[in-house]
C-alpha cells in the first residue's frame, strides 16, 4: 500500500517518494504483463516523472493489459456508437486504494459528511456479470461518502425518465444529499419535467451535484458551465453546490475536481506532466497532451496514462488555497477529417 | 444540338463515336483549365490532392480512355461500329471519398452523357468544390459541366430513387451496404450497375529493390490517404524478406519520412500514431514511429494483427506463398516493386487471388477508365453493330 495516500491530497508533495513508488511501480508491471514489456522494452529507471513511461489512452481500445493473477472486473468506457470503446483490468487491492483515493479527493471539495447519493443511471448498470460501466464506477467514487445509493432513471441511459417520487422520497427524509450524474445526463434529467412539488422540497434541500464526463455534447448546444451550475443551483437549498471533475476511464480514483479558481489540483499520489504531441518532450510554460500518472494501480499498467486531452500546467500558488500541483484542462486533441474511399 | 461525328481505328474496327461537343474542343477546355489551375488552389485540396488533379488534367491522359476504347484518331472510311452516351449516368459519392470523385466527373464529362451526382451531404466534399471551382474558372469547363449536376442530400431522400429511376449506367462508391442500398432502387432493365465499394491495396517489393527511391516512393503513397483510401498500400511486404530485412526496411522507411512528408500531420494523426506504435508492439510487432510522430510503422509477420490507425503502415516478412495466402477477398491494387520476370511469372496467380490492379507502388492512386476490374467509362456507351 503507498503511504502518500497517508498524506492531505493537496498538502506539499513529496516528489521523491512519488517517484519511487512510480519507478517500483513500473518495474512490478514491466515484470508481470509482457505486453507492457514489448511496449517499453528498454525502459530501466527514471530519474524524474518525466522520464517515466506512459501508455497511450488509445492502447486500452485494442489491449487488454493485465499484471495481477486475478482481475476482479472489467471497466469499460461508454464510447460513442461504433467506436472502440477502452477495457480496464480492475482488481481488489487497486479497488481498494482508488476508493481511498477518492474520497479524499471529493471529500476536499464536498466534505466528508455521509449523505444518501442519488445517481443518475439505471441500477441495471451495476449488475453486469464482470463488467462495469465507466459511468457506473464514476458514480460508486462517491460510495464511500454515501449513506444509501438511489438510482433515479426508470431506464437505462434515459435522463427523461427520472423518478421525481423517487427524488420526492428521499427529500421527505433527508436535509443534505449528492446528486451525480454524467454531466450531459445530469443536464437533461434535471429538467427534465420537474414536478412543483419537488422544486418546493428542493428549496429546503442542501445538494451538492457532481458531475464528469465533459462538455461535449452541451457545447453543441452552447450551454456554457455558468448556464450549468445556475439551472441546477436554481431551486436548491442554501449551501448547495456543483462539482465538475475530471478523471480518466483507464484511472478511477484519481479525480480532478474543478477548483473555484478554475484549476485541477492533482492529489499527492498523482502527478501531472503535458507533453509536445509531435516529439513528446515535456512542456512546462504552454499546451500539450496530458499524461497523468498515480501510484495506485496494481493490476494492470494504467498507472501512467498518456491521454488525448490537451491541458497546460499552472504556475504559483492557486488562489483557491489548495497546495501542490495544478493544471488547466483545455479540450481535446482537435480531431481531423479522414479523407478515403469511404470504406474506413 | 447535333452530334458530332468523330471516327477511330482499331485493329479490331473502325467506330464512328457521337458526342454533343467536339472533342478537340472539350479537351482544350480542360487543358486551358489545367494551366489555370497552376495559379489558384481552393482550400478544400491539398497542395498534393490539386497537384495530381493537374496532372490528370494533361491532354495524353484526356485521351487515353479513347484510344483504349475505340483506338486513335482517324479521318473517315466504312465503320464497324458506332458508339454513342447511353443518355444519363448517376453517380453517388459519399462524404469523405477523395480524388476519386473529382476524377470521375472529369472523365464522365468526356462521354458526352448526362451526369447527375449525389454527392455528401456536407458541404466540404471535392467534388463539389472542384466543379464549382472549375466553372467558375473557365467558360468552356463551365460548357462541360453543365451535363454535370450535383446535389447534396442524405441516404433517405427521395432523390436517390428518382436518380437511379433515370439513370442507364449507375456508379457508386462507398461502403457494401451503401451500394446494395442503391442496387435494390427501381431502375431500368437494361440499366448497369457499376460498384466501387469496400476494397483494400498493398504494396509487395523484392528485397533487392528495397531502395531509398523506391521507400520514399512508398512513403509518399502511404502519406496521401494512410489507411482510409481504397488504392492506399495496407501493408508493405517485402517478398522472401526475413524478419530482420522488414526490420530495416522500417529504419530505412522511419529515416526517408521526414524528406517527403515534410509537413507536421494533424495533432489528433500524431496522437493516434503513438497509440498506434504501443499497440503494434503490445500485439508483437517491432514498432516505431517516424519523427515527429508523422506515422507508425512496424515490422512483422503475415500472421499478425494489423496495427490500428490511419497512418500505422505494417512492413511484413513473407514468402510469396504467406503474401498470396494472406491477400484480403477485396483486394483491389497491387502496387509492386518486383522485377519484371517475376512478375510476368505471378500475374495469373495474382489475378486468381482477385486484384483488380497490378502497378507500380508510385501509381497506385491513378485512377483510369478501367477501375476494380471494370471498364466502366466505356459502359457508358452504347454500340451498335454496322455491316455492309
Amino acid at each position: 500500500m503507498t503511504a502518500l495516500l497517508d498524506m492531505p491530497p493537496f498538502a506539499a508533495r513529496d516528489a521523491g517518494r512519488f517517484l519511487d513508488e512510480m519507478v517500483a511501480l513500473t518495474r512490478h508491471h514491466l515484470a508481470g504483463c509482457p505486453e507492457y514489456r514489448r511496449i517499453w522494452p528498454a525502459w530501466n529507471g527514471a530519474t524524474s516523472a518525466e522520464e517515466l513511461p506512459f501508455v497511450h489512452a488509445g492502447v486500452f481500445k485494442h489491449v487488454l493489459l493485465r499484471t495481477a493473477a486475478v482481475t476482479q472486473r472489467i471497466l469499460r468506457s461508454s464510447g460513442t456508437s461504433g467506436a472502440a470503446t477502452s477495457r480496464i483490468a480492475l482488481d481488489e487491492e487497486s479497488s481498494a486504494l482508488q476508493s481511498r483515493s477518492s474520497t479524499a479527493i471529493l471529500s476536499d471539495f464536498i466534505g466528508s459528511e455521509i449523505t444518501p447519493l442519488l445517481v443518475v443511471d439505471h441500477s441495471s448498470a451495476l449488475r453486469q456479470r464482470g463488467e462495469i460501466s465507466a459511468r457506473i464506477a464514476a458514480a460508486m467514487s462517491l460510495r464511500p461518502l454515501a449513506s444509501e445509493i438511489v438510482f433515479l432513471l426508470g431506464r437505462a441511459s434515459d435522463p427523461a425518465s427520472i423518478q421525481w417520487d423517487v427524488v420526492a422520497e428521499v427529500l421527505r427524509r433527508k436535509s443534505h444529499l449528492r446528486v451525480y450524474g454524467f454531466t450531459t445526463m445530469l443536464w437533461q434529467a434535471w429538467r427534465s419535467g420537474m414536478p412543483s412539488s419537488v422544486a418546493r422540497q428542493i428549496t429546503e434541500t442542501r445538494i451538492d451535484f457532481v458531475h464528469s464526463g465533459g462538455w461535449k455534447k452541451l457545447e453543441a448546444e452552447q450551454v456554457t458551465p455558468a448556464d450549468f451550475n445556475v439551472a441546477l443551483l436554481r431551486d436548491a437549498g442554501d449551501g448547495s453546490r456543483v462539482i465538475d471533475y475530471y478523471g480518466l476511464v483507464e484511472q478511477v480514483g484519481v479525480v480532478y475536481p474543478l477548483c473555484n479558481a478554475g484549476f485541477r489540483h492533482v492529489a499527492a499520489w498523482a502527478e501531472v506532466v503535458v507533453r509536445d504531441p509531435y516529439t513528446l518532450q515535456p512542456i512546462h510554460d504552454g499546451v500539450g497532451m496530458l499524461q497523468l500518472m498515480n501510484v495506485l494501480a496494481r493490476g494492470a499498467p494504467y498507472h501512467s496514462v498518456l491521454t488525448e486531452d490537451l491541458g497546460r500546467i499552472a504556475a504559483g500558488p492557486c488562489p483557491c488555497g489548495r497546495d501542490g500541483r495544478r493544471f488547466e484542462l483545455l479540450g481535446r486533441v482537435p480531431k481531423a477529417e479522414t479523407r478515403g474511399c469511404a470504406n474506413v | 444540338m447535333s452530334d458530332v461525328v468523330h471516327i477511330f481505328d482499331a485493329p479490331r474496327g473502325r467506330t464512328m463515336l457521337l458526342l454533343p461537343f467536339a472533342l478537340d474542343d472539350a479537351i482544350s477546355a480542360w487543358t486551358r483549365l489545367q494551366r489555370a489551375m497552376t495559379r489558384s488552389h481552393p482550400d478544400a485540396f491539398t497542395r498534393d490532392e490539386w497537384a495530381y488533379l493537374i496532372s490528370f488534367l494533361d491532354e495524353a491522359n484526356l485521351r487515353a480512355p479513347f484510344v483504349a476504347a475505340f483506338g486513335e484518331s482517324s479521318s473517315g472510311g466504312a465503320v464497324q461500329r458506332i458508339a454513342r452516351p447511353r443518355g444519363e449516368i448517376a453517380v453517388w459519392l459519399p462524404n469523405n471519398v477523395s480524388l476519386l470523385g473529382p476524377l470521375t466527373l472529369i472523365l464522365l464529362s468526356l462521354t458526352g452523357n448526362r451526369v447527375r451526382v449525389k454527392a455528401g451531404s456536407r458541404a466540404d466534399d471535392l467534388a463539389t468544390a472542384f466543379v464549382t471551382w472549375a466553372s467558375n474558372a473557365d467558360a468552356g469547363a463551365a460548357a462541360i459541366l453543365e451535363r454535370t449536376r450535383i446535389e447534396q442530400f442524405d441516404r433517405s431522400d427521395p432523390r436517390n430513387a428518382a436518380m437511379a429511376a433515370a439513370a442507364s449506367i449507375r456508379i457508386a462508391f462507398g461502403s457494401d451496404a451503401s451500394a446494395s442500398a442503391i442496387e435494390a432502387l427501381p431502375h431500368p432493365i437494361h440499366s448497369r450497375g457499376i460498384y466501387f465499394s469496400d476494397r483494400t491495396s498493398e504494396a509487395w517489393l523484392d528485397l533487392h529493390r528495397a531502395d531509398d527511391e523506391t521507400l520514399r516512393t512508398m512513403a509518399k503513397v502511404f502519406a496521401i490517404y494512410g489507411t482510409a483510401g481504397c488504392t492506399s498500400p495496407r501493408r508493405l511486404v517485402v517478398l522472401d524478406g526475413t524478419i530482420d530485412d522488414a526490420l530495416r526496411i522500417r529504419e530505412r522507411l522511419a529515416e526517408v519520412w521526414p524528406s517527403v512528408v515534410t509537413r507536421d500531420v494533424p495533432m489528433h494523426h500524431a496522437s493516434q500514431n503513438i497509440a498506434a506504435a504501443q499497440v503494434a508492439a503490445a500485439t508483437g510487432w517491432e514498432a516505431t514511429t517516424t519523427p515527429r510522430n508523422a506515422a507508425a510503422i512496424a515490422a512483422g509477420t503475415p500472421q499478425l494483427p494489423a496495427p490500428p490507425g490511419f497512418l500505422a503502415l505494417p512492413v511484413v516478412a513473407a514468402t510469396l506463398g504467406e503474401a498470396l495466402a494472406s491477400l484480403p477477398a477485396n483486394i483491389q491494387t497491387l502496387g509492386q516493386a518486383i522485377d519484371r520476370e517475376r512478375l510476368n511469372d505471378l500475374l495469373p496467380r495474382l489475378a486468381s487471388a482477385g486484384v483488380k490492379r497490378i502497378v507500380p507502388i508510385g501509381s497506385m492512386h491513378h485512377f483510369g477508365a478501367l477501375w476494380d476490374g471494370w471498364n466502366y467509362w466505356q459502359e457508358t456507351f452504347e454500340e451498335i453493330e454496322v455491316q455492309s
